[in-house]
């Protein structure tokens, strides 16, 4: 309990930091939204006036308070191009990429958990040796190139095998929820497939590791074949490991995803946020970093809990600390 | 637990008996085993056969739709352009992707402007110009209403461009010339200027002649209330507009296909496969060489440059003090530059351009003959400066990602024999705006210029070019005071001449758009899409689609 606390308070810190280092780092960027809004064909005058209107020109310090103060009360500001609330923002974007991510994760564990402890079973050096080269190639493709080759196979009207849509999202969103189901497909098999070929080489890692240990030793000596050992006993003591890897995994994979958004015409969270920053739109781009920066901070959260009932002896450790301390 | 407990009490007694009960335990699991592959390869199996059954009904339903609306039209076309707005605000945001797709779509002017860049009818049926070139009377069509079914009448026309001028929104400064602006009754708007403008009436085909509902109260950045023949019913900034037809609509421009979607494809691969796809039915722009696939395959596509006004500028910075300061240095990039070289290998699409007068605008004459391809002569222009291919002249090259590496580099490689090391910088568009536009902190600049009628940029010497020429600024004046248009466009092609003798710019091409669209569409304009893009006309007949 005490642990949640102590990692509590310092996502508060980190938070606060975070909120500092992105306003700070925003404001060096050359060029303001002003400038965009106006275009290159209107007089400075119009360029200055459109700067005096958006509260461009006011101290920095009292611009960054009433971000933090409306932050505070929960109100994330309200984007200076669209006009559009930024928690309205987020949650459409949110709404595309957080689905394709999750399928994505899905499938790159339905491929890279079995395939690593496969690698790790097998036997025949050549059979393991394959294993080794297949994970290779699939964590060396570059996204574009991986999900191209994808359309080419399946796009509707392009593909081989067209029959999946490679372009864009629904009109209406998840209001067509079979159109956007089916318009993420390629997509998350994309993800999936380079996603999956790196949890393959953890597992591979982590398993590896642990088949030369004792404990699979004991295991076997038991009774158990290597087989039912490196299962049961291996991958239940990777599992905290694992674990840790697929929720990074998972959290870098909300702006991870951006080339593959671009590819497919998906306007996800990734796609947005470059969009925002070459607009120069300040109020969104912060709030969204500093969702994000949140988002990472919280999976890290879950992760270190999770990770603490996973592996009882973590537990007894800090116990043991809180005690003498 | 007492089961195991009592295992490890044998266990110390006879391991036999141990080993054979460990032996029996670990069969168990064995018979799990298979079982866990197999639940996991049957879910497997079936999500796939739920995913391809799904999409095979779904393909179905879809054709079925689409035969049933037999050899008819279609009731929505799918248009994929390139540039996104980010807000609907035509008012306040720059950008010719709001005047692409809003004017003469959503709003209405009080004149419009045809694909040859002519000034045509819209709001306005017809209207007058005083001998002086002072006093415009426009007298507008009668029973005219905006999509929200207010009345629209002189008192609106004359509160926009009133607004217009005082809050001074975009193009405000294009009417500065304008004293005031009167509704006379309710048809009849005039205009009265303190000093004559010969560009008045093209100006107000633009942003500066819109008319908005005055007593409509909407948010002009997510909604548009107008009186042409679309309406707005969904946007998605930086990435699609859905356009449905305005069952109010009070023209004779009435929409002929009742929904068009406008996508907006930024990534190029994405949008080829979007229309091979046929998710979108058009293409506008595409480049030359990506159009490819579908100039190849004329039976079931249309592929057509169109003319526009689209500049590429590679303007110098010729403020004193520059290292373009010299006008040697400024010919001699002239001359080293192989147009032609240029257009070849974006296509062939693109014309080439002598000076700042695109075809498409008053005061346009074929220059090309000034700066001939000569690199000799650029040659010994450099040398008398001082500088050759051993001692090379550092300049840099700064422009915005939007244009891609090609150029630049080309660019680098023509110089470079004439004795010029040409640092390619190639930066985010906002960055350009501020080191570029606002600091004119820059050697050469590239830019698309697509603006029409935007000449005035030469006269100003406070624009970014630093270009300062009396004459120039003289004749241009004179033009803009000119009370007929072949007054007006002698005095602007003098001024162009003078300009582009004066080398403070080099004119890559003028940049045409190519634009392409699946068999069976008709009425999209191929010219000036860019900017004036009508959509009433356009319609899809997939009787063309049913035959593939």
């Amino acid at each position: 309990m005490r642990f949640v606390i102590r990692r509590l308070l310092l996502f508060v810190v980190a938070l606060f930091g975070i909120s500092v280092v992105v306003f700070a780092a925003l404001r060096i960027l050359p060029g303001d939204v002003a400038s965009i809004m106006a275009g290159i064909n209107a007089p400075a005058s119009r360029v200055a006036q459109l700067r005096e209107q958006l509260g461009l020109n006011r101290p920095l310090v009292a611009q960054y308070f009433d971000w933090m103060g409306a932050l505070v009360t929960g109100d994330f500001g309200t984007s200076i191009l669209t006009g559009r609330s930024v928690t309205a923002l987020i949650g459409a974007r949110a709404s595309i990429t957080f689905p394709l991510i999750i399928v994505g994760l899905l499938i790159a564990m339905l491929i890279g958990l079995p395939l690593g402890c496969a690698a790790v079973l097998a036997r025949s050096p050549r059979v393991r040796m394959a294993f080794h080269v297949l994970a290779i190639i699939g964590g060396s493709v570059p996204a574009l190139w991986g999900g191209l080759l994808l359309i080419l196979l399946f796009g509707k009207g392009v593909g081989l095998v067209g029959i999946l849509p490679s372009q864009g999202f629904p009109l209406d969103g998840w209001g067509e929820p079979v159109g956007a189901m089916l318009s993420l497909i390629l997509p998350a098999f994309t993800v999936g497939i380079i996603v999956g070929a790196s949890l393959m080489r953890y597992t591979r890692a982590a398993l590896g590791d642990l088949a030369n240990s004792g404990y699979i030793d004991m295991a076997r000596s038991c009774g158990m074949t290597r087989t039912q050992a490196v299962l049961r006993v291996g991958l239940r003591l990777a599992m905290p490991q694992l674990v840790s890897v697929i929720g990074l995994t998972f959290a870098s994979m909300v702006t991870g995803v951006m080339v593959i958004e671009n590819l497919f015409a998906l306007p996800g969270i990734g796609n947005g946020l470059v969009t925002d920053v070459g607009n120069r739109d300040l109020i969104a781009v912060q709030s969204e970093l500093f969702l994000l920066a949140a988002f990472f901070l919280t999976i890290g959260l879950i992760v270190d809990v999770l990770h603490r009932l996973l592996d009882p002896r973590l537990k007894n450790a800090s116990g043991v600390s809180e005690v003498s301390a | 637990m007492s089961q195991d407990n009592g295992a490890h009490a044998e266990s110390g007694a006879t391991g036999a008996t141990t080993d054979a009960s460990l032996a029996s335990r670990a069969k168990n699991p064995k018979k799990n085993g298979p079982k866990w592959w197999l639940i996991s390869l049957i879910a497997v199996i079936v999500a796939v056969a739920v995913v391809i059954g799904v999409t095979l009904a779904y393909a179905k339903k879809d054709n079925g739709t689409a035969s049933g609306n037999g050899a008819a039209q279609a009731n929505t076309v799918t248009i994929g352009l390139k540039l996104a707005p980010t807000n609907l605000d035509i008012r306040n945001t720059a950008g010719s992707a709001l005047d692409q797709i809003l004017i003469g779509n959503v709003y209405e002017g009080i004149v419009a402007r045809d694909s040859k860049n002519q000034v045509t009818p819209a709001i306005a049926s017809s209207w007058e110009e005083s001998k002086d070139g002072l006093t415009y009377t426009f007298h507008l069509n009668k029973n005219m209403v905006f999509s929200n079914g207010d009345t629209l009448d002189a008192e609106d026309v004359a509160w926009s461009i009133n607004e217009l001028i005082a809050k001074q929104y975009h193009d405000a400064d294009a009417l500065e010339a304008v004293s005031k602006v009167e509704a006379k009754d309710a048809d009849t708007v005039v205009i009265t200027l303190k000093t004559p403008n010969s560009n008045l009436l093209w100006t107000l085909t633009g942003r500066a002649g819109l008319v908005f509902d005055k007593d409509a109260k909407y948010d002009l950045k997510t909604q548009a209330v107008g009186s042409g023949p679309y309406t707005v019913a969904k946007f998605v900034e930086n990435d699609s507009i859905t356009l449905k037809a305005n069952e109010k609509y009070w023209g004779k421009n009435k929409a002929k296909t009742p929904t068009i979607v406008v996508k907006y494809l930024a990534d190029d691969n994405a949008a080829v496969n979007a229309l091979k796809s046929g998710d979108v039915q058009v293409l506008a722009p595409i480049t030359e060489n990506l159009a490819e696939p579908f100039t190849s395959d004329p039976s079931k596509y249309v592929v057509k440059a169109g003319d526009g006004t689209d500049k590429y500028v590679l303007g110098f910075n010729n403020a004193s003090g520059s290292k373009l300061a010299d006008k040697r240095i400024r010919q001699a990039i002239r001359y080293a530059i192989n147009h032609d070289e240029l257009i070849a290998s974006r296509g062939g699409a693109d014309k080439a351009l002598g000076g700042p007068i695109p075809s498409l605008d008053p005061g346009y004459e074929d220059l090309t003959d000034l700066y001939p391809y000569d690199q000799d002569k650029a040659k010994s222009l450099m040398a008398a400066v001082g500088y050759s291919e051993d001692k090379p002249l550092e300049l840099t090259l700064t422009y915005a990602n939007i244009y891609g590496t090609e150029l630049g580099d080309q660019l680098r490689s023509q110089l470079k024999p004439i004795g010029i090391d040409l640092k390619v910088n190639v930066v985010e568009f906002s960055t350009w705006l501020q080191d570029v536009y606002t600091n004119h902190d820059f050697d050469i600049s590239l830019v698309d210029h697509n603006e029409s009628h935007d000449f005035y940029t030469w006269t100003d010497p406070t624009y970014y070019f630093g270009y300062d020429n009396k004459d120039v600024q003289k004749l241009y004046a004179e033009g803009i005071a000119a009370t007929t248009d072949k007054e007006r466009d002698a005095k602007f092609a003098e001024a162009a001449k003078l300009i582009s003798e004066d080398a403070p710019a080099d004119w890559l091409f003028n940049y045409r758009i190519t634009t392409a669209t699946a068999k069976g569409v008709e009425g999209f304009p191929f010219d000036l899409n860019q900017t004036v893009l009508p959509l009433y006309n356009v319609t899809y007949s997939l009787a063309e689609f049913s035959q593939k």
